[in-house]
């Protein structure tokens, strides 16, 4: 199988407001994705068509599955965390790993121990007890002790601190990640999880403006420290979004936009952007 | 259908409603046993009458001791024997309104909350959710009644005997060797079939409910019956008077609202068929295995059986709207 998540006109309308507009999308196996949009933009909309919790128009294979009639057999080898989903308050931390151990054939306990062990967590504890950073903390090690074909992460990291944060994502890569597996993650902390992301996708109203793999989009797009005496003859090469530090302007560049890299090393500095600037100057609406 | 996951879900809504559906019904058998055991022996012990006519016999107690004619003595023994269960009603009331309100809150509580995202990030399918949710109304929190009506029962039946042979009255070796002691709490297990068809409307309005409602689902559960029945009853007093021949339109909707709202009661069963004659007082007490008979007895009525099929279509809709439903 070539995709694990293979999306043809995908549609998804709330009464009159449409969502997610007829997109079209491949995510291959051992990839970890960025699904990365403005709030209201339709990415945790398209998450849910492919995790079977919506109804949907349009064509979504998941694993070779249709998420709106075969979930049952989806969720063998599929896991998520939903942005809003919360842990229920009478759980108790030893109860939920019984629970999943139980449920789930793909579950590793001692993996899920382990992270826990790593927390504050007691066995005991129940949910009701915990701040709202080790309620993630569970659910987190629940999630990453599921060998899971397909993860989804929607906003997995709200209302951790940050070294958890960076420690959980060093853990996804190093003892989650492998090339059987794929990884979708949204955040809004994106500077955390370029470094660990293989693949980015751009959504905005609902459509897909941007979907490349992290190399293509260190080749394509540049960014150029201006010299002050060669702005002028930037500006004329139509930067996709400028700005200033330090009193020395920053321009992006799309290559595709047909300034060759040499034509651009004239004019300053050059260095790969990164993902936030990025997202930023493709979300303004110069670039669509 | 997989077991070890049913297994899972039925601990899941065991840890869930632990409170409501153990501690509840353990405490209030603690009170049964405590204040009526307390009560008979402190009733017995320091008053027992001198002169006590029952039946028509009359004993006259010596000092302390009672001579008691031996079939007298015998058909105590049996009345006590076979109707010692029956100190546990307030366990079955209880359990009642227990399972009313669990399968009223049970797919609510876990919209409210979003912890639904949660269970439905592991491999459980909706269907196998929604029936955990009506097995856990319909037979584990019957089981768990049984179990302790059976026991708290049975310790005040043993306060009894203790009470009335401190006066002489030795009871402990014929109810010991009666069978009904020991049947009795058999003919409640086999009872569960029977509370499950006439329950299961009741659980599936419920739950159908629990599943759809945005907020108060208690408001739609009892409302949308009662205004129903409102509307039926204009509707008829129009016809009536505008076509001259009453209807039954009447009869049927409130027998259909009962049967939605009150079909998780235990023995409601006779309300909705009649009551069978063992129900009434008879000269030998009454007899508890005609109740077992009766009860199945109601099983041949259409309505037991129609009133089923509508229970269980109003559950497949809930386990529909789970699966659908978005959660924003």
């Amino acid at each position: 199988m070539s995709s694990v998540i293979s999306a043809r006109g995908l549609t998804k309308r709330y009464g009159k407001r449409i969502a997610v507009d007829g997109i079209d999308f491949e995510i291959p196996a051992g990839r970890i994705v960025g699904l990365i949009g403005p709030n209201g933009s339709g990415k945790t909309t398209t998450l849910k068509a492919a995790l079977g919790l919506v109804p949907f128009e349009g064509h979504l294979e998941v694993l070779g599955f249709d998420p709106r009639t075969q979930r049952d057999d989806l969720m063998q080898d599929v896991c998520f965390i939903a942005d809003v989903a919360i842990l229920p308050r009478w759980l108790r931390v030893k109860d939920a790993v019984d629970f999943v151990e139980g449920v789930h054939p793909r579950f590793n306990r001692e993996r899920a121990e382990r992270y826990i062990a790593n927390t504050k967590l007691e066995p005991g504890m129940k949910v009701r007890q915990m701040s709202k950073g080790m309620i993630v903390q569970l659910h987190l090690a629940l999630v990453m002790a599921i060998d899971a074909r397909l993860l989804v992460l929607d906003e997995p990291t709200l209302g951790l601190d940050i070294i958890y944060r960076k420690q959980f994502y060093q853990n996804l890569l190093e003892d989650y990640f492998d090339e059987q597996k794929t990884i979708v993650i949204t955040t809004h902390q994106v500077e955390e999880v370029e470094h660990i992301l293989t693949d980015l996708m751009f959504i905005r109203d609902g459509r897909i403006v941007l979907a490349a793999s992290m190399e293509e989009v260190g080749e394509r797009y540049i960014e150029v420290m201006v010299s002050q005496d060669k702005v002028s003859a930037a500006n004329a090469l139509q930067p996709i979004d400028r700005r200033t530090v330090f009193g020395k302007s920053v321009m992006l560049f799309d290559s595709a936009g047909g300034v060759s890299r040499q034509q651009l090393a004239a004019l300053g500095e050059t260095r790969n952007p990164s993902v936030a600037d990025l997202f930023v100057a493709t979300m303004k609406g110069t670039y669509a | 259908m997989n077991t070890k996951t049913m297994k899972w879900l039925l601990q899941r809504e065991f840890w869930e409603y632990k409170g409501s559906m153990f501690w509840a019904p353990l405490i209030v058998a603690g009170l049964l046993v405590l204040l009526m055991g307390g009560g008979l022996l402190y009733g017995l012990g320091q008053h027992f009458p001198s002169r006590l006519t029952i039946d028509g016999h009359t004993l006259e107690s010596g000092g302390h001791t009672v001579r008691v004619a031996i079939d007298l003595q015998h058909k105590i023994a049996r009345v006590a024997s076979s109707a010692y269960l029956g100190a546990a009603a307030p366990l079955f009331a209880l359990m009642a309104v227990v399972i009313f309100s669990y399968c009223l809150g049970t797919l609510h509580d876990e919209r409210r909350d979003r912890s639904i995202l949660f269970w439905k990030s592991l491999p459980v399918s909706d269907g196998m959710t929604v029936l955990s949710k009506a097995a856990t109304a319909m037979i584990v929190a019957p089981l768990i009644t049984i179990v302790l009506a059976t026991v708290s029962s049975l310790l005040l039946l043993f306060v009894l005997c203790l009470a009335v042979s401190l006066n002489g009255v030795h009871m402990f070796g014929i109810v010991l060797a009666s069978p009904d002691l020991y049947l009795s709490p058999l003919r409640l297990l086999a009872l569960l079939p029977v509370y499950v068809v006439w329950a299961l409307p009741t659980v599936g309005w419920l739950m159908l409910v629990s599943s759809w409602a945005r907020s108060k689902p208690i408001l739609w559960a009892v409302g949308v019956p009662l205004i129903g029945l409102l509307v039926v009853k204009w509707a008829t007093f129009a016809m009536d008077n505008l076509a001259g021949e009453p209807s039954n339109l009447m009869h049927y909707a409130s027998g259909a609202a009962a049967r939605i709202l009150t079909g998780v009661v235990p023995g409601i069963w006779y309300s909705f068929t009649g009551a069978p004659a063992a129900l009434r007082p008879s000269d030998d007490g009454f007899d508890p295995g005609s109740l077992l008979t009766s009860s199945y007895g109601t099983l041949a009525t259409a309505d037991a059986w129609i009133g089923f099929a509508i229970g269980a279509a109003m559950l497949y809709a809930a386990m529909r709207l789970r699966r659908y439903r978005d959660e924003g």
